[in-house]
């Protein structure tokens, strides 16, 4: 609801007096009525985009090629010097995870809806502007001051935007197809440093034994008004944060102890079953990256 | 001074808009997001971070080849501060908001350890919860993984050495380590933004102003849970704790 009323007023100021008012009215609120309209409302789960990355129909196409890919895309999209090369990217982006993965459009919005309300908070932090007399294509008298709108502001908040959307997809494309051991996979093959390697694999698996054993905790903690009041609230809090460090602590011991019994010394490895590279996938990202950089060639 | 009636709608709008930028959202606030900074700005932040990883690393090798085990408990305060820095907590401003965690871990591991570890951290949010991003990645790095618990380390050490009470050193070590964590996102995005009249300076004082409401009760809560957390391992975790050398000291 916020993000949808944000979308109108953002759009409104960043296309003001550039398009008939007869397209800029219905865009804006078409716009931000999408958002509520298609989003889907709260399923609760908390590592949403970790369950969804393992049910997509794109997690079997070579890890290494998305990521590179994905990089690539993501270089070219900041790199560029119009918002359009942002907005191609995100449309692509956007029928790529839904049609290719089969995820579903309204868990894709609701998840795209998060990081846009901060990029739209932005997105006006960089429109607005406060002088003393009205300036710019747009202004609004605030107690005394008014809040402007230039010329200059409009482009360059249309190209941080265009830019970020455009990479934020990008990066949504890569997370909601790639399971994450994938990915720490081809960090090792890229040669990252074997510590990191095995210290990212054991952080990914023990973040769901803490977030299991916390939610446990806060459970128990708000069943006895642990959160009855601010200073209780925080109390609890760190006593569940604390106690949450203890027990992990203990875990990782008797971890360690199971390990060294089946006569760990170092380095530790699981089985990659990710895809393997295949021609058309080559190919059909090679395209993907010349249209992009085409795009950005076209519009510099 | 009279408003007309057009005008008395726009100044509701207006001070709305006053009251989302303070509430709404805070969990994107630390993090600068995908795509926000231009390419060279988040080129010249991966680079500043690359050094101080590499000692990280070189660090975390050495101590593992003496001791094993703590490669565990290094990859459980990881995870522990990945799920703490994406948990709410109760804030004063009625919205939600989060902890780092890296203050915490530079207190336990030493700066170094705890740059890497937040490295991991950020990486994982980018990709698990798009919080941050990976172009991103080196800023957000610098700010909240290399800076922030630099300075949280330094205050926690001269705490130390001057026989400061424990918990209030542990609270300035912590809050300031927040606080100036905020204060360089700030001039992070000013650099990379500056304002078209004022500079970069005007730009700064901007987004100091824009974070400020959220961000300055989170550094007191902040410095208050990590001297709960840490006064409360100190009594019950001794064993654990002295293996990361944390109580070398006594």
């Amino acid at each position: 609801m916020v993000t949808g009323f944000l979308t109108v007023v953002v759009v409104w100021c960043l296309l003001y007096g550039r398009m008939p008012m007869m397209i800029l009215l219905p865009l804006c609120l078409g716009l931000g009525a999408a958002l509520p309209l298609l989003g889907r409302h709260g399923s609760g789960q908390f590592l949403t985009i970790d369950v969804l990355a393992q049910t997509s129909r794109l997690n079997r196409v070579s890890p290494l090629l998305k990521f590179w890919t994905v990089l690539v895309l993501m270089v070219l999209c900041v790199s560029a010097t119009s918002p359009a090369v942002g907005l191609f990217l995100t449309v692509l982006m956007l029928i790529l995870t839904v049609c290719g993965g089969g995820l579903a459009l309204h868990d894709y919005i609701h998840l795209l809806a998060l990081p846009l309300s901060f990029l739209l908070l932005g997105g006006l932090a960089l429109l607005l502007e406060v002088t003393a007399q009205k300036t710019g294509v747009l202004g609004v008298p605030v107690f005394g001051f008014w809040l402007c709108v230039s010329q200059a502001a409009q482009t360059r908040a249309m190209l941080v935007m265009g830019r970020a959307l455009g990479s934020l997809s990008c990066l949504y494309m890569l997370s909601l197809t790639t399971p994450m051991s994938d990915l720490i996979g081809v960090l090792r093959r890229i040669r990252c440093p074997e510590v990191l390697i095995d210290l990212m694999y054991l952080i990914y698996r023990y973040i769901f034994i803490l977030l299991s054993m916390y939610h446990a905790m806060r459970d128990a903690a708000a069943s006895r008004l642990g959160f009855v009041d601010y200073r209780t609230g925080m109390r609890t809090t760190g006593n569940l944060y604390f106690g949450l460090l203890f027990r992990s602590y203990r875990q990782a011991s008797r971890n360690f102890d199971a390990m060294e019994s089946r006569c760990f010394d170092s380095g530790i490895r699981f089985l990659e079953d990710a895809g393997k590279m295949k021609k058309a996938h080559g190919l059909a990202s090679a395209v993907l990256i010349l249209m992009t950089l085409g795009l950005s060639i076209l519009f510099w | 001074m009279k408003y007309t009636r057009a005008e008395k709608n726009v100044l509701a709008l207006s001070c709305m808009f006053a009251v989302f930028l303070m509430s709404e959202k805070t969990v994107h606030a630390m993090h600068i997001m995908e795509g926000y900074l231009p390419l060279a700005h988040c080129a010249v932040w991966d680079a500043v971070c690359l050094p101080f990883l590499a000692a990280g690393l070189i660090r975390i090798r050495k101590t593992l080849n003496q001791n094993r085990r703590l490669l565990i408990l290094l990859a459980m305060s990881g995870a522990f501060v990945f799920v703490i820095s994406s948990l709410k907590i109760p804030s004063v401003t009625g919205s939600c908001s989060h902890m780092t965690g890296t203050g915490l871990a530079a207190i336990l591991f030493g700066p170094m350890v705890a740059g890497v570890l937040a490295v991991i951290v950020l990486i994982f949010q980018a990709l698990l919860l798009a919080h941050g991003g990976l172009t991103t990645l080196g800023a957000n790095t610098f700010s909240m993984g290399i800076i922030g618990p630099v300075l949280t380390w330094l205050l926690y050490m001269a705490g130390r050495k001057l026989k400061m009470n424990r918990k209030a050193s542990v609270f300035l070590a912590a809050a300031m380590g927040d606080l100036l964590t905020y204060c360089v996102t700030s001039l992070q995005l000013a650099a990379a933004y500056p304002d078209q009249t004022g500079g970069m300076a005007a730009s700064a004082v901007r987004f100091l102003g824009v974070f400020a409401p959220t961000q300055l009760p989170l550094a007191v809560v902040e410095g208050l849970l990590t001297v709960l957390i840490v006064i409360g391992m100190e009594q019950f975790a001794e064993p654990e704790l002295r293996e990361i050398s944390f109580l070398e000291a006594k």
